[in-house]
């Protein structure tokens, strides 16, 4: 028992990991990334890869080196952090909305594909296994006491990504961000940089991505494409959605209900014979339910956003901001039109 | 020089079937300014429905009809129980694009309790391969074509010369606008979903007929590359997106038959996202626009 409630905490401080990081680029920045879950694949494969030592045959892989698992993590976080600069370079020059969707959902299938299909990458659709319990021998760890070392390493993770993600999001940073997901022609007439700003907010939630990813593939100790998929992703939407989009407390519930919750609820369903789907695809159609339920009737989720107010007393009546924000409004639509 | 030919034949039938399920999503689209991502699962179910007429020893023709009616009732229920909700409410066009993928999420698992995760394959024979001037087609191959543009034909006729063809094309210009005249907007749009249903339903069809086996998920991967031929014709607009579908279809084959097969996903959205930044608006619309709006 003690050992499935281990378990089922080091997955969700997991998942919440890669929560928080999709949060950055829908919930703040405002785009409705599909390939978020290929940078956290990518982490995950290229920690295995930096850690497993060489190939050996009939398998093939790149690099096959033996790095400690810290500095493998560090580089893992960095090559999705790569892999995000360059997609989103090309996606959010000009691209918004279901334009922006359609061009990550491609590339997050290119990546699926070649990772599928192209053995000497990452030895194609056998996948890479082989990190044991990493860093155990290192602090002398044994078998039993070792996964709560590693919830314990998912925790504390956990609570530094939370930190960080809190301070990024009362930073100005993060309200600017915030601010073009609201009005982006309003954002850009007050001198913000978009391209830069959302490419920025990106590739730091594509490196947050990266990170779960690394800690994914250490908790797993294997990673193969039947492991993942790109539609894989949705589950995060679901679990910012009903926690409460650009909220981090909300993010954190989110995961809680939408991810360790389900597993929970649906854990005792009957086993059905021939049918050894039957849970997991159980807990998918609740998601995709709950998903269409909320976006419907409870867009702003469980614990929503905190919104910034005006704090100047004289504002109280309200007609005085109306007033400023209609002259402002009105100069822009001129502009625009 | 044969052989070009030849892959050529092949990519005709890619090309048939793969218009015919652009059409049906541009359609879709057209009326409600909606891209609907449980638009492969119209395909997949129509796969199903047909599976199950043969199960009871239907024919073709029988598997085909039972296809279509299965991909119109579908993308009726979607339509009227999520899509139109959304519409009216006035949520925007993300969000309802993020529930129709929850939506296609839905689909894919009831198919899987239903029926299993893995293949399933027609018992009807494709035929012994024939030669057709200097092309080579099985039987099945044959009537895919025939039929698909049979449906066109039929398509062309509905949009351009009914009453009802006349009402979608107002519908899809300025929805507000047609309604003020007299519309009834929202039946029309339920009316064209089903009849986007209907011709993805039959696409389904043929698409596990050609492809000789179908699974819960067969029907988002090929949705992509629907997606790919619809945005490189134009979202929303038909004959764009005919002419889409008929070039990237047989872009793939080329492409298929000349590289690798297994990357043919991976080409598609080259292509896709090539056309998105050079042309977002389709390459046969006129003027550059931004999609920036």
């Amino acid at each position: 028992m003690i050992d499935y409630l281990v378990s089922v905490l080091t997955e969700g401080s997991i998942f919440a990991i890669m929560a928080l990081g999709l949060n950055i680029i829908w919930g703040w920045s405002g785009d409705f990334d599909l390939a978020f879950y290929g940078y956290v694949a990518l982490g995950a494969y290229m920690t295995l890869v930096l850690t497993i030592g060489p190939a050996t045959s009939p398998t093939t892989y790149i690099l096959g080196l033996t790095l400690p698992f810290p500095l493998a993590v560090a580089i893992a976080v960095v090559c999705s952090m790569l892999l995000a600069l360059v997609v989103g370079a090309i996606a959010l020059r000009h691209l918004r909305g279901i334009y922006f969707s359609i061009v990550t959902l491609g590339a997050v299938y290119v990546l699926y594909v070649f990772a599928g299909q192209f053995v000497p990458l990452f030895n194609g659709y056998n996948g890479l296994s082989g990190l044991f319990d990493p860093m155990g021998d290192v602090l002398g760890l044994d078998f039993s006491a070792y996964p709560f070392f590693y919830l314990g390493l998912c925790v504390a993770v956990l609570c530094v990504v939370l930190v960080l993600v809190t301070r990024l999001s009362g930073s100005r940073f993060g309200l600017a961000l915030r601010s073009l997901r609201e009005d982006e022609r309003a954002a850009a007439a007050f001198g913000r940089n978009i391209y830069a700003m959302k490419l920025k907010a990106y590739v730091i939630g594509a490196g947050i991505g990266g990170l779960g990813g690394a800690l994914f593939a250490g908790y797993l100790s294997a990673f193969n494409p039947s492991a993942w998929s790109p539609v894989e992703t949705i589950v995060l939407y679901a679990a910012i959605l009903v926690g409460g989009r650009g909220s981090n407390r909300g993010v954190i519930l989110g995961v809680a209900v939408m991810v360790m919750g389900l597993q929970e609820a649906t854990r005792y369903l009957p086993e059905i014979a021939n049918q050894p789907s039957f849970a997991p695809a159980f807990r998918l159609i609740l998601t995709g339910i709950v998903l269409v339920l909320f976006i419907r009737f409870r867009p702003q989720g469980l614990l929503p956003e905190h919104r910034m107010r005006d704090k100047d007393p004289a504002d109280t009546g309200g007609t005085s901001v109306a007033t400023g924000s209609a002259v402002a409004g009105a100069t822009l639509d001129t502009g625009a039109a | 020089m044969h052989e070009a030919l030849l892959t050529l034949g092949f990519g005709l039938v890619a090309a048939a079937i793969l218009s015919l399920s652009a059409l049906a999503f541009t359609l879709e689209y057209s009326v409600t300014n909606v891209a609907n991502l449980s638009h492969g699962e119209i395909l997949t179910v129509g796969a199903y429905c047909a599976y199950l007429v043969q199960q009871h020893g239907g024919g073709v023709i029988l598997s085909g009809l039972a296809a279509a009616a299965g991909g119109g009732v579908l993308a009726l229920a979607v339509h009227n129980g999520v899509v139109d909700r959304f519409v009216r409410k006035g949520i925007g066009g993300l969000p309802t694009f993020i529930a129709t993928l929850g939506v296609s999420l839905v689909i894919q698992n009831v198919l899987v309790i239903i029926f299993g995760a893995s293949n399933l394959g027609y018992a009807v024979p494709q035929g012994a391969p024939r030669t057709v001037g200097p092309f080579l087609w099985t039987d099945t191959e044959i009537q895919i074509m025939v039929s698909a543009v049979v449906i066109t034909a039929l398509l062309y006729v509905i949009i351009q010369h009914t009453r009802f063809g006349k009402s979608l094309r107002a519908v899809s210009q300025n929805r507000s606008l047609a309604r003020v005249s007299g519309i009834n907007a929202n039946r029309v749009a339920a009316l064209t979903w089903l009849l986007a249903g209907l011709i993805g339903g039959y696409a389904g069809f043929i698409l596990a007929e050609s492809v000789g086996t179908f699974s819960p998920y067969s029907g988002f991967s090929f949705f992509l590359i629907t997606l790919t031929a619809a945005v490189a014709g134009g979202l929303g607009k038909a004959v764009g997106t005919l002419v889409g579908g008929i070039i990237v279809g047989i872009a793939l084959e080329f492409f298929g038959g000349y590289l690798s097969a297994s990357y043919n996903l991976a080409f598609a959205f080259a292509i896709l996202s090539l056309v998105i930044l050079v042309r977002p608006r389709g390459l046969f619309v006129g003027g550059r626009r931004s999609v920036f709006e």
